[in-house]
């Protein structure tokens, strides 16, 4: 028994070296790199700075402004997602004709890539030829052009649209598995208890959904607060910085300004952000288990 | 038995043998230039060159014409110091950044001083930093300013020469023509570079230069507040409409030739489109150079874009790379180039050549506006110029949206430049 263990470490060993190289590695650079100052490598050149990073970044109000961005974004987002979602999940768990088409329906947006999505988007709320805009002009709901990307707060609430009608989605399919996982019995000692509708969602249902639940708002909220093709291609962050988020701002830091440093300083704090949402998500959900 | 396995063997030596011989007879060089923007005529110059020069096998690396997107896979090539792509095209603002990092070579040992002297200075400055050369010219496009010739007519109107007289004739014919889909004046206000190329082109025929002759910055002045109040002021009033602050070059090409704007200032790889025989303006088009402020005709507003080429610091052949860029450079490609895909020479004897007036008038148009060209401040800023140029970028447009007085933005500007100068 002892043999084969060993056995099998070795067996692992290739797979852990290999995996050590592509993940570790670049988490290391990265943390390395966020120290550092004029440094690309952390081979060749390196040269200490110390927190310097850190300190430059708090004080750029750019950095500052993403990282409200990102947090406003995400603070929107996900709860409405989380809304519309149930509600999708709660449809396509009814049984009724045509279901395999609607659950198909419901998943194209996200199926569909983020960054085509956006520029998609972009064309119809863009103010000469969008659709949104001939909509509004041509039945006299509005007299002039609405400049839906050109302006704040417009663009932040045009790119908040586009998020949650693509991720819902997604929302609403984790739901749906997990819907699926309680069993129809209880709805029938339900029944015999005298439940209506309302109850039976709020006793049964909920409670039950409780993990499902969890866990899409764990992984959405980390989706959201990393979101760059969104802004990227709707956006481009403007106008100014308004929609510019943290991974957008990480991007321009590294690849216009090529300033790796401050780049991976700004990753690492968007990192333990999340980390930290992460964690608490996930002793609430352990407290659940228990 | 023994005596076929040596013959083998001597096969096999002698074919190891000549492997080395043949490579080292022929040079292989890499050279990066976007699929589009210099498209048909790549291929062909490419051949021309690989026989002038001799001694070369060049490969056509195609990237991405976007230049942010092309700067992404150079910043990724040379911080690792890859020796490929040898040749790189770049955009007229990347040099002295590239220079000052160690990624593009000095072509100071391998092309002559007197060689440089035929392409235009205003462009060919942009690729000197320290009195050293490290890109030659390839071809150029800059900001010009299409009109409506048919409506300017229409009122008889002339064409304008200063932005007091592009306003009043912009208001005069939207008024005329009572169409609420006509914009009178578009260009790229979106926060992108051909914003502060715009501003740019307002603040100098405003009188006003980036770096004054000391090499000191020089925007919070009376030209940077009438350039950028006169931005506002366009909008305001409506000359502008309010969706130019998110116009690409593109968009607003789209918007003029769908005849819904007078003027339309973006660079010239328009031109070939909006006068493409299925363009609804294509016989009303024309074009000329980018207005000044009245009382400063002798201010050079003609900001340029356009390519270059250099040679990767670490490219293991820089000679004969040089020695293929000056024949790709060379009066007869810029001539073949400009036939077969419509770029505009960087050498202004080329303008006159008797097969590009015959074969493309349009060259010359755009070419006789290159008279008044100027370059971005890219080679005096070094490596802080996409920092710069963003910082403009945000401050334009913070008093383009109204966030702040146009001194309020200057002085902002200012401030956040001169603390990130080197």
């Amino acid at each position: 028994m002892k043999h084969a263990n060993r056995a099998g470490i070795y067996f692992l060993v290739p797979a852990v070296l290999i995996i050590a190289f592509v993940l570790l590695f670049p988490i290391i650079q990265t943390v390395v790199l966020s120290f550092g100052r004029n440094s690309t490598s952390i081979f060749i050149g390196y040269e200490y700075a110390g927190l310097a990073n850190y300190q430059r970044l708090l004080k750029t109000p750019r950095f500052i402004t993403s990282l409200n961005n990102t947090i406003i974004f995400t603070a929107v987002t996900v709860p409405l997602e989380l809304l519309l979602g149930i509600a999708l999940a709660l449809i396509l768990n009814r049984r009724f004709r045509g279901k395999g088409l609607v659950r198909m329906a419901v998943l194209f947006p996200w199926a569909l890539p983020t960054a085509l999505n956006a520029l998609m988007w972009r064309w119809m709320f863009n103010t000469e030829f969008g659709l949104f805009n001939s909509m509004l002009t041509d039945t006299g709901l509005a007299l002039e052009r609405v400049n839906w990307l050109g302006a704040i707060p417009s663009s932040m609430l045009a790119m908040m649209f586009v998020s949650i009608w693509k991720t819902s989605s997604f929302m609403a399919l984790l739901l749906l598995a997990g819907l699926q996982t309680i069993p129809s019995d209880l709805y029938e000692a339900g029944s015999v208890d005298g439940t209506n509708r309302l109850t039976e969602f709020r006793f049964i249902t909920l409670p039950l959904l409780r993990p499902a639940i969890l866990v899409s708002v764990l992984l959405r909220t980390m989706d959201a607060m990393r979101t760059f093709e969104l802004p990227f291609n709707l956006t481009d962050g403007g106008p100014l910085t308004s929609t510019e988020t943290l991974s957008l701002y990480a991007y321009r830091a590294i690849f216009q300004y090529v300033n790796f440093n401050l780049g991976s300083s700004a990753i690492l704090i968007q990192f333990i952000i999340i980390m930290s949402i992460s964690v608490i998500y996930i002793l609430i959900i352990r407290r659940g288990d228990a | 038995m023994i005596n076929e396995r040596r013959i083998f063997l001597c096969l096999l030596l002698s074919l190891t043998l000549l492997i080395p011989v043949s490579a080292q007879d022929m040079v292989d060089l890499t050279l990066s230039i976007g699929a589009r923007g210099f498209g048909n005529a790549a291929p062909i110059l490419i051949e021309a060159c690989q026989e002038e020069v001799g001694g070369i096998n060049v490969e056509w690396e195609r990237i991405s014409d976007v230049p942010n997107e092309s700067r992404s896979i150079y910043v990724t090539n040379f911080t690792a110091r890859n020796p490929k792509p040898d040749i790189i095209a770049v955009d007229v603002i990347w040099p002295g950044d590239f220079a000052a990092r160690g990624w593009i070579a000095s072509l100071e040992d391998y092309i002559a001083e007197e060689d440089l002297a035929d392409y235009l200075p205003g462009f060919l400055a942009a690729a000197q930093v320290g009195g050293s050369t490290y890109a030659i010219p390839l071809y150029i496009d800059g900001i010009h300013l299409f009109y409506r010739a048919d409506l300017l007519d229409k009122y008889g109107l002339d064409v304008p020469t200063t932005w007091e007289e592009l306003i009043a004739a912009a208001e005069t014919v939207v008024e005329g023509e009572a169409n609420p889909d006509l914009a009178g004046f578009i260009s790229m206000w979106a926060k992108i570079e051909g914003l502060f190329m715009n501003w740019l082109a307002f603040f100098q025929g405003a009188g006003g230069t980036f770096f004054d002759a000391d090499g000191n910055l020089d925007i919070n002045n009376e030209a940077g507040v009438k350039s950028l109040s006169t931005m506002v002021g366009m909008l305001e009033s409506g000359v502008a409409p309010e969706s130019i602050l998110t116009f690409r070059p593109n968009d607003a090409r789209l918007l003029f030739q769908q005849e819904r704007a007078v003027f339309l200032m973006v660079q010239d790889f328009v031109w070939a489109t909006l006068t493409a025989d299925d363009s609804p303006v294509k016989d009303a088009v024309a074009l000329t150079r980018v207005p000044y402020f009245e009382g400063n005709d002798d201010t050079n507003t003609t900001v340029i874009g356009g390519f270059l080429l250099a040679v990767n610091a670490n490219s293991e052949n820089p000679g004969a790379a040089a020695d293929f860029i000056k024949c790709f450079t060379s009066y007869e490609s810029q001539v073949q180039a400009a036939l077969i895909q419509g770029k505009v020479p960087t050498r202004p004897a080329v303008y006159t050549d008797d097969r590009v007036v015959e074969g493309d008038p349009g060259i010359a148009a755009l070419g006789a506006n290159f008279v008044y060209a100027f370059a971005r401040p890219s080679a005096q800023t070094g490596t802080a110029y996409p920092e710069i140029s963003e910082i403009m970028q945000t401050e334009v447009s913070a008093a383009l949206l109204g966030e702040k007085t146009p001194e309020q933005a200057l002085a902002d500007a200012e401030a956040q430049i001169l603390a990130i100068m080197p």
